[in-house]
């Protein structure tokens, strides 16, 4: 990018834009235009949120303190009791409990599988288009025809994958009675659909890495892998928090696939594979018929998103700083002349 | 902020009122004529939300039109009836707006919608009395004595049973043979059993699919299930009947082995219609379509229709014709609803998607007695399940906690029969943990 | 959110020696250097399981039923009744499939470039300019990802009710002409791959901020805003539940008018898939107009800087 011909080395002004010094109406302009601007060009989703977003909110929040029911409506205002019930039912922990082993086996392989996925694409590949388009194929795949075949894959006894274990030896496995197989069927249905997803999201980061920085460590013997480690990932770091933090809200909020996971879409007899956000909507809409308690599990789950993302978020930012790997002098003068471009916040 | 969603909540609030009022209008007009308030030819459009194929026919409607020339009839299909309940659901308790005059509804939603029967129209009619057996009209009326629905379509259940595999056990294959070696007219759970297990000794196939599916059949025939009349939980550690026919089916399908253990609906189920896995199933009029759907080319000619059904008959599924108390037209929508549901027009719907018809008249037409189903050998399906409507006494009352308890009971099948992971009473004592978690 | 920065770099012992051993390796681990087999090994089979549904779907779409119960895979090959199950589709008197078509294309395209340029003008403005609230803001708009979209359906009908949109394209339309996702997305992006200098030199030329985003920001951002654009076109066009809710089958978008042909007790999977096909088909022909433009993007983008 601006790396044509090194930049000079700018120090890094406190704020991006200072008005020239001139004098007159086209400075107030240009104050005006630094000062009303950026909220300007904010304000288009604060808007559509007021609109659309916040009244959702907040009557979910009204409804969790009151008796409701979805067809009855309001009943009288019971304060924190639907709170209280949901945390006094066993299935609201099952279900906190499969979320996070869904997460868990869909998150982690998807991301690191992802940005292999990524790192591959991002090379000088012949077709490169059909390549970038064809990992995101499964992202299209209309959700009938993905039941239809992952049904076929995974049933307990007419299931393929159950054929192909017993063809090798191995017992099959119970994918709708045990936990893990569940969780871990579930997962895959997950990372079938989402892996070349985020591949594309993290190519078209690694897309905008200056190629100097490669060329650069390359002249210091850097093999692929260290490249990929002391240049890539630390420059697409601000992509990778955007994954990691949309894959955790995502997949905490997973409702889809074990709703179709089988017929009957309550989570199994045991409740297994019963998620939270499908726990809610049992509550909701199901058989429990209690609006309340479901807006109560909903603001519930809210929270420990936000907590777990923080989470991940502190989790990430030490890892790609604190592990920050070590650099060759050509890579850090690349970097230099890179960095210098950029404003150090 | 703050003050557009109270604005908003107001709204709601406002437009609920506006239907509670709507309603006593229409209740207050009295049970009689529909034409009340409303000038009868003012040109209107009426609109019916139908899911699945209730067999209305743009020509059907029009017919409509023919009678009534102010009035247009639309249809808006959905297509399959979870998307109709989610969009039923949303509607109603977003305040009414978007609802059409006549939304139709399934068996199974009965037991929400009538917790808010004033949401729909009361639509006890003198003129349309005695039009359909009395258990049909028993389910849609809620407990103060309004009739929230005109019944469509009814599933009499009957036996279908595999004639091959029945020749390979030795064991009759006419269809008149085999009712009677289930019970005839007297069939019992025990003697479908009993045939079951002598079934099972020739073969070593099972005699059914599923508990589960047992389980809907024999519940069914219960009166007071897990409530009572006046809607009370009946505490379900006490609850003597439902323990013992748990048990009861249960023993069936595990001890005596008859349960081929296939949750329905599920894989494995359907995939079993093209292998020898099971000889019989509880059998709803309209499950002849997936059977023949899941049996494919090659099961054609293998499956039959008994004209049995253990323990009386049963009723599985069906679906009503409501008119929501919200609509700008109810008094004309009402009008439309019994005339859509008369027996003339649902031999119609019959003929055009094959829905058996709840009305006693509809039952007796010739039209339906005449109807054969060449997949099941040329069985007079009309025939038999009139028969099989006819035997249908009880309609288990289903108050607002039915389905909650139910899926305790049904969950532990599941577990104990299809899972394996639960023997009978570990399965049971999970069941009242499930319910006890309830607290109802 | 500010903390989202460049990372800072320290160099490794021995940097000097390794860089004057290697140095004549440089074309050897180049970045123009084809890559070896192993990589084409690898994403082949990446995309063999991607384009196994939809060989199934066509497969499926070529039977009848009775050869779907017979055999789960009951030909190798889509054969001539995938076309007459296609018109079956396009001529179904159940919906009317052009209709259907034009919505969705209507709501996909306007949703998309709205998105597009909604976003980035946001991501630019967290991204590079300084305000106060920032941190705080950005955070929010994060955080409203978090909130369960299940329940939000009764409130938003409401509001859509309220606007007298029910049944209109507008009530698909409006709630998604922007999302978290995208402001999220082009922050972070926009955070590394757009250099500060550019705006500066944009800015001592005396260019106002919006055509500072304009001319440097947007197409700094063209690869990402080529991704975001697809996926939220993708997005539109497959979305079924909310418009399933309020739109109705006289006005449908296309998933809703071809899941009517799964209207019936037993479902004719055969006719089904070739209408999920022909949903599916567009966005393929999508794909191969966005995947050169992303190749395009990032070459613009390279020259320009």
């Amino acid at each position: 990018m601006s790396l044509k011909s090194p930049a000079p080395p700018a120090p890094a002004p406190e704020a991006p834009y200072r008005a020239p010094r001139r004098v007159g109406f086209s400075q107030t302009l240009s104050r005006w235009d630094v000062k009303v601007s950026p909220y300007l060009y904010i304000s288009p989703f604060f808007i559509l949120f007021a609109v659309t977003g916040l009244f959702p909110l907040v009557y979910t929040a009204v409804v969790s303190l009151h008796q409701w029911t979805l067809l009855g409506g309001q009943g009288d205002f019971v304060g924190f009791q639907n709170y209280i019930d949901v945390f006094n039912q066993p299935n609201f922990w099952k279900s906190l409990r499969n979320t996070f082993s869904i997460f868990l086996f869909s998150s982690v392989p998807q991301v690191v599988v992802a940005i292999a996925i990524a790192a591959l694409l991002d090379q000088n590949l012949r077709a490169r288009t059909f390549w970038r388009m064809g990992v995101l194929l499964p992202y299209v795949v209309a959700p009938v025809a993905v039941g239809l075949i992952f049904g076929r894959l995974f049933a307990d006894q007419s299931g393929l994958i159950n054929a192909w274990l017993g063809a090798i030896g191995i017992d099959p496995v119970k994918w709708h009675v045990d936990v893990i197989p569940s969780h871990i069927a579930i997962a895959s249905m997950v990372n079938f659909r989402w892996t070349g997803y985020n591949a594309l999201i993290f190519l078209a980061a690694m897309q905008a890495v200056p190629r100097e920085l490669y060329e650069a460590a390359i002249i210091d013997g850097a093999g692929r892998m260290r490249q990929f480690f002391s240049v890539t990932v630390p420059q697409i770091r601000s992509t990778i928090i955007f994954i990691i933090i949309t894959s955790t809200i995502g997949g905490l909020q997973i409702f889809d696939e074990p709703r179709v996971y089988d017929e009957y879409g309550t989570g199994g007899a045991d409740k297994q594979w019963l998620t939270t956000t499908l726990y809610l909507y049992d509550l909701g809409w199901g058989t429990q018929a209690n609006f309340g308690r479901a807006a109560a599990v909903a603001w519930l789950l809210f929270i420990v998103i936000i907590a777990i993302g923080l989470v991940n978020f502190a989790i990430t930012r030490r890892i790609s700083s604190g592990d920050a790997p070590k650099m060759t002098r050509n890579q850090r003068r690349a970097y230099a002349r890179a960095n210098a471009a950029r404003r150090n916040r | 902020m703050r003050t557009t969603s109270r604005k908003f909540i107001a709204a709601t609030a406002g437009a609920a009122s506006i239907a509670l009022l709507a309603t006593a209008c229409s209740t207050g007009g009295g049970g009689g004529n529909a034409e009340e308030t409303t000038d009868p030819n003012a040109k209107i459009t009426l609109t019916v939300a139908t899911f699945n194929d209730f067999g209305y026919t743009d020509e059907l409607l029009a017919e409509y039109t023919k009678l009534h020339p102010n009035i247009t009839v639309k249809q808006t299909k959905a297509a399959k009836s979870d998307d109709a309940r989610q969009n039923l659901t949303t509607k109603i308790a977003a305040g009414g707006a978007g609802l059409a005059d006549i939304e139709a509804i399934e068996n199974d939603w009965l037991v929400e919608l009538l917790q808010v029967s004033d949401k729909f129209l009361d639509l006890k009619d003198p003129a349309v009395d005695g039009r359909w057996p009395d258990w049909k009209n028993a389910a849609a009326t809620s407990t103060d004595g309004r009739l929230i629905g005109y019944g469509t379509d009814i599933g009499p259940e009957g036996i279908c049973y595999r004639t091959d595999l029945f020749e390979k056990a030795g064991l009759p294959t006419d269809r008149a043979e085999v009712a009677e070696l289930i019970g005839g007219d007297s069939a019992t759970w025990d003697s479908y059993f009993d045939a079951g297990k002598k079934f099972v000794d020739e073969t070593g196939i099972a005699w059914f699919d599923s508990a589960g599916a047992l389980w809907q059949g024999m519940v069914n025939q219960v009166e007071y299930p897990y409530e009572n009349e006046d809607g009370s939980v009946k505490p379900l550690a006490d609850n003597t009947e439902i323990h013992d026919l748990y048990n009861k089916v249960l023993e069936a399908s595990v001890d005596d082995k008859l349960s081929a253990g296939l949750a329905q609906w599920e894989q494995d189920w359907t995939a079993a219609f093209t292998q020898d896995k099971f000889a019989t199933m509880l059998c709803p009029a309209w499950m002849t379509g997936p059977i023949k759907q899941n049996a494919g080319d090659a099961g054609q000619g293998k499956w039959d229709v008994a004209d049995v059904f253990p323990g009386g008959g049963g009723n599985w599924g069906g679906s009503w014709l409501t008119v929501p108390a919200s609509g700008k037209n109810t008094a004309a929508a009402k009008e439309l609803a019994a005339w859509l549901t008369a027996p003339e027009q649902q031999i119609k719907a019959f003929e055009n998607a094959g829905t058996f018809p709840s009305q006693i008249e509809a039952q007796k037409s010739q039209t339906l007695l005449d109807s054969k189903n060449e997949y099941f050998n040329d069985a007079p399906v009309g025939q038999i399940f009139s028969n099989r409507a006819a035997a249908i006494t009880v309609s288990s009352f289903r108050g607002p906690n039915y389905f909650k308890i139910g899926q305790t009971i049904t969950d532990a099948l599941r577990r104990v029969d299809v899972d394996k992971s639960q023997d009978a009473a570990a399965g049971w004592d999970q069941a009242v943990k499930d319910f006890n978690a309830l607290g109802l | 959110m500010s903390s989202i920065g460049v990372t800072q770099q320290t160099a490794g012992k021995g940097a000097a020696r390794a860089a004057s051993k290697k140095r004549n390796r440089k074309l050897v681990g180049g970045y123009d250097r084809r890559p070896r087999w192993v990589t084409y090994a690898i994403l082949a089979l990446a995309v063999v399981i991607g384009i196994l549904p939809l060989y199934y779907t066509l497969i499926i779409g070529s039977s009848t039923p009775g050869e779907i119960a017979a055999n789960p895979l009951p030909q190798l090959f889509p054969d001539a009744s995938l076309f007459a199950n296609f018109s079956a589709v396009i001529n179904s008197t159940a919906f009317s499939f052009w209709k259907a078509f034009g919505n969705s294309v209507i709501i996909a395209v306007v949703t998309s470039l709205s998105i597009v340029l909604f976003s980035t003008l946001a991501g630019f403005s967290f991204a590079k300019l300084r305000f106060r609230g920032r941190g705080p803001l950005l955070l929010f708009v994060i955080a409203t990802m978090a909130v369960p979209t299940q329940l939000g359906v009764v409130p938003l009908y409401i509001v859509m009710s309220q606007l007298n949109w029910i049944g209109q394209l507008q009530a698909v339309i409006v709630p998604g002409l922007i999302t978290a996702f995208g402001v999220f997305w082009m922050t972070q992006y926009l955070e590394s791959a757009l250099p500060y200098e550019l705006i500066e030199a944009a800015r001592v030329d005396g260019a106002s901020l919006f055509r500072t985003f304009w001319s440097i920001a947007l197409p700094a951002a063209r690869p990402a805003a080529v991704m975001l654009a697809l996926f939220s076109f993708v997005q539109q066009w497959t979305n079924f539940f909310w418009p399933s809710i309020v739109l109705n089958q006289n006005n449908p978008t296309l998933p809703l008018a071809v899941r009517l042909l799964q209207a019936n007790y037993f479902v004719d999977y055969t006719l089904v898939l070739a209408g999920v096909f022909l949903v599916t088909l567009p966005l393929l022909i999508l794909f191969i107009f966005a995947g050169r433009q992303l190749v395009a993007g990032i070459m613009s983008g390279a020259v320009k800087g």
